[in-house]
């Protein structure tokens, strides 16, 4: 199993103001970890670093490793190209490329990734709906099948960190459930995973390790069972009805 | 009037229209750049081909492919100079040094080939085809068919091929491109290559119809400028009607009006269409139609 994570002293500044410090951030191999936070706290901001990819222009420090290479100073399309693979948040498809190209697109890049590449018709088989809809293109899709599109694509690429930012945003209930139920089956199967979510409640049921986000900083992190207790979490995000 | 000749001269004047601004269309609908010098590259590539000919005693076959070779190159090399600004779309900044590059070309390209006007020759111009109503050049024909040829091959490579693939990925979202694992930078070479080399392929059909000046180049950006605006900004199928239909109309103005106020009445022209559909003319997201 590969995708270990480590990150250390990691500071990201837009001119001046540092809006994310984080001192240290790991995830294990096979494992899912889940970073929470209100709105602003950075959590974009952090895992776009992690791809070292950002449509601003952010000025990034620290020290990134997977699986023990140092890839600080490796470009956003060279991670990408060595299975650090993100899914950004909104617009993470080609509107222009129907779903079969965009699934295409990105799989010359997989050689050498350190990942498992999944087939075309593996693809289809986890998410059926994107077979029905192959020769749409992007813009025609719902905001779920986009979201489903763009987990696909990543998925091509032969991933061994699956950087996810916010994939619930915008989705029914039921295609939240459903999507992060098919990205904890991925784990199961052997997948690293990051995932930043503002769906809390959601999240918990899917998470291995919990780290909470707030003001650019991480003030908890820990597993879920110890976190799902801590008051913190309790307070701001499950409220007195979830508690 | 001869109303049969002048929509054969239409169109065949459509047909170069369309072919000189092909390049400038697939630059401006992929990559959002453009090339003010795109007029002294055509004009470099009809020298090219006229100084291989008279100065190497080269056939026009083989000047052809050769200019074209020039016009790639000299598209790259564009891109390589101007690599920052190509890749941070500073588009007034490119407007200007691409002006400027445009008028390096004309200036070397005086001092290389002179100031008198000279012809660039194909056996094809001598050939008439057609009868006492309607004629026309072999080369008239060679220019459509060729012209037809590109637009065709440049549809299929677009819809079709994995590159073409890339090329609309970074029309569409270059950051997102990079997360695709895709180099973005090589994708602009080869968009600037393809300009160069198509503006000089056409010069070497459009060229051999009149006499060639080293200060051509600006009639040819004017119109390439119309072709690309009228086609809807960047839309590969749009610029081919557009070269069409103002080649219709610049023939039929000339022999109702006058050709000297043709040019006048094409900007005359593109001003009305901006002022009355102005929604019209961006073409949103699907260039490669």
């Amino acid at each position: 199993m590969s995708g270990r994570l480590e990150i250390r002293d990691l500071r990201v500044a837009y001119d001046r103001a540092i809006a994310v410090s984080v001192d240290h951030l790991g995830v294990a191999p096979g494992t899912l970890a889940t970073v929470i936070g209100a709105n602003g706290a950075g959590k974009s901001t952090l895992i776009n670093a992690i791809a070292n990819w950002s449509r601003a222009a952010p000025r990034l420090s620290g020290a990134i490793t997977v699986d023990g290479e140092d890839f600080s100073r490796v470009s956003a399309c060279d991670r990408a190209r060595r299975g650090v693979v993100l899914v950004p948040e909104g617009r993470g498809v080609f509107m222009g490329l129907t779903v079969e190209e965009n699934l295409r697109a990105g799989v010359g890049a997989a050689r050498g990734a350190g990942g498992r590449a999944y087939a075309l018709a593996e693809i289809y088989d986890l998410f059926p709906r994107l077979y029905e809809r192959r020769r749409n293109v992007g813009a025609a899709l719902s905001g779920g099948e986009r979201q489903m599109l763009a987990i696909a694509r990543a998925l091509r690429m032969a991933p061994r960190l699956l950087l996810l930012d916010e994939p619930s945003i915008g989705l029914a209930p039921r295609l939240v459930a459903l999507l992060l139920a098919t990205i904890r089956t991925l784990v199961d199967g052997g997948l690293t995973v990051l995932l930043v979510e503002q769906n809390v409640v959601a999240a918990l049921e899917v998470t291995d390790v919990l780290y909470l986000l707030e003001r650019g900083r991480l003030i908890a992190g820990g597993t879920v069972a110890a976190m799902r207790d801590d008051p913190r979490i309790i307070a701001s995000y499950l409220g007195g009805g979830h508690g | 009037m001869n109303v049969a000749q002048q929509f054969a001269n239409g169109i065949i004047i459509g047909h170069a229209y369309a072919l000189v601004a092909v390049g400038w269309t697939l630059l401006l609908g992929a990559a959002r750049l453009v090339n003010f010098g795109h007029g002294q590259m055509y004009m470099m590539g009809a020298f090219v081909a006229w100084w291989l000919m008279s100065a190497t005693g080269l056939p026009y076959a083989a000047a052809v492919p050769l200019a074209v070779l020039v016009g790639a190159l000299l598209g790259a090399l564009m891109q390589r100079l101007f690599l920052r600004l190509t890749l941070s779309q500073d588009l007034v900044n490119l407007m200007i040094a691409t002006l400027g590059f445009g008028q390096i070309l004309q200036g070397a390209a005086g001092l290389a080939f002179g100031a008198k006007p000279e012809r660039l020759t194909s056996p094809l111009q001598a050939i008439t085809l057609g009868g006492a109503r309607v004629s026309c050049s072999a080369q008239d024909v060679l220019l459509v068919g060729a012209t037809i040829v590109v637009f065709l091959g440049l549809h299929w490579v677009l819809r079709r091929s994995r590159f073409g693939a890339a090329v609309r990925m970074v029309a569409e979202d270059p950051p997102l491109a990079a997360l695709y694992g895709l180099r973005v930078a090589p994708v602009y070479l080869a968009i600037f290559a393809f300009e160069g080399a198509a503006v000089a392929f056409a010069a070497t059909l459009v060229a051999p119809r009149t006499p060639i000046l080293t200060s051509i180049g600006f009639e040819q950006v004017v119109m390439t400028f119309v072709v690309v605006v009228l086609g809807g900004i960047g839309s590969v199928g749009g610029s081919y009607v557009a070269g069409l239909l103002l080649g219709l109309y610049t023939a039929f103005f000339s022999a109702l009006v006058s050709p000297a106020y043709t040019t006048a009445s094409v900007f005359a022209l593109l001003i009305v269409v901006m002022v009355v559909r102005p929604g019209k003319l961006a073409a949103s997201g699907g260039f490669a139609r």
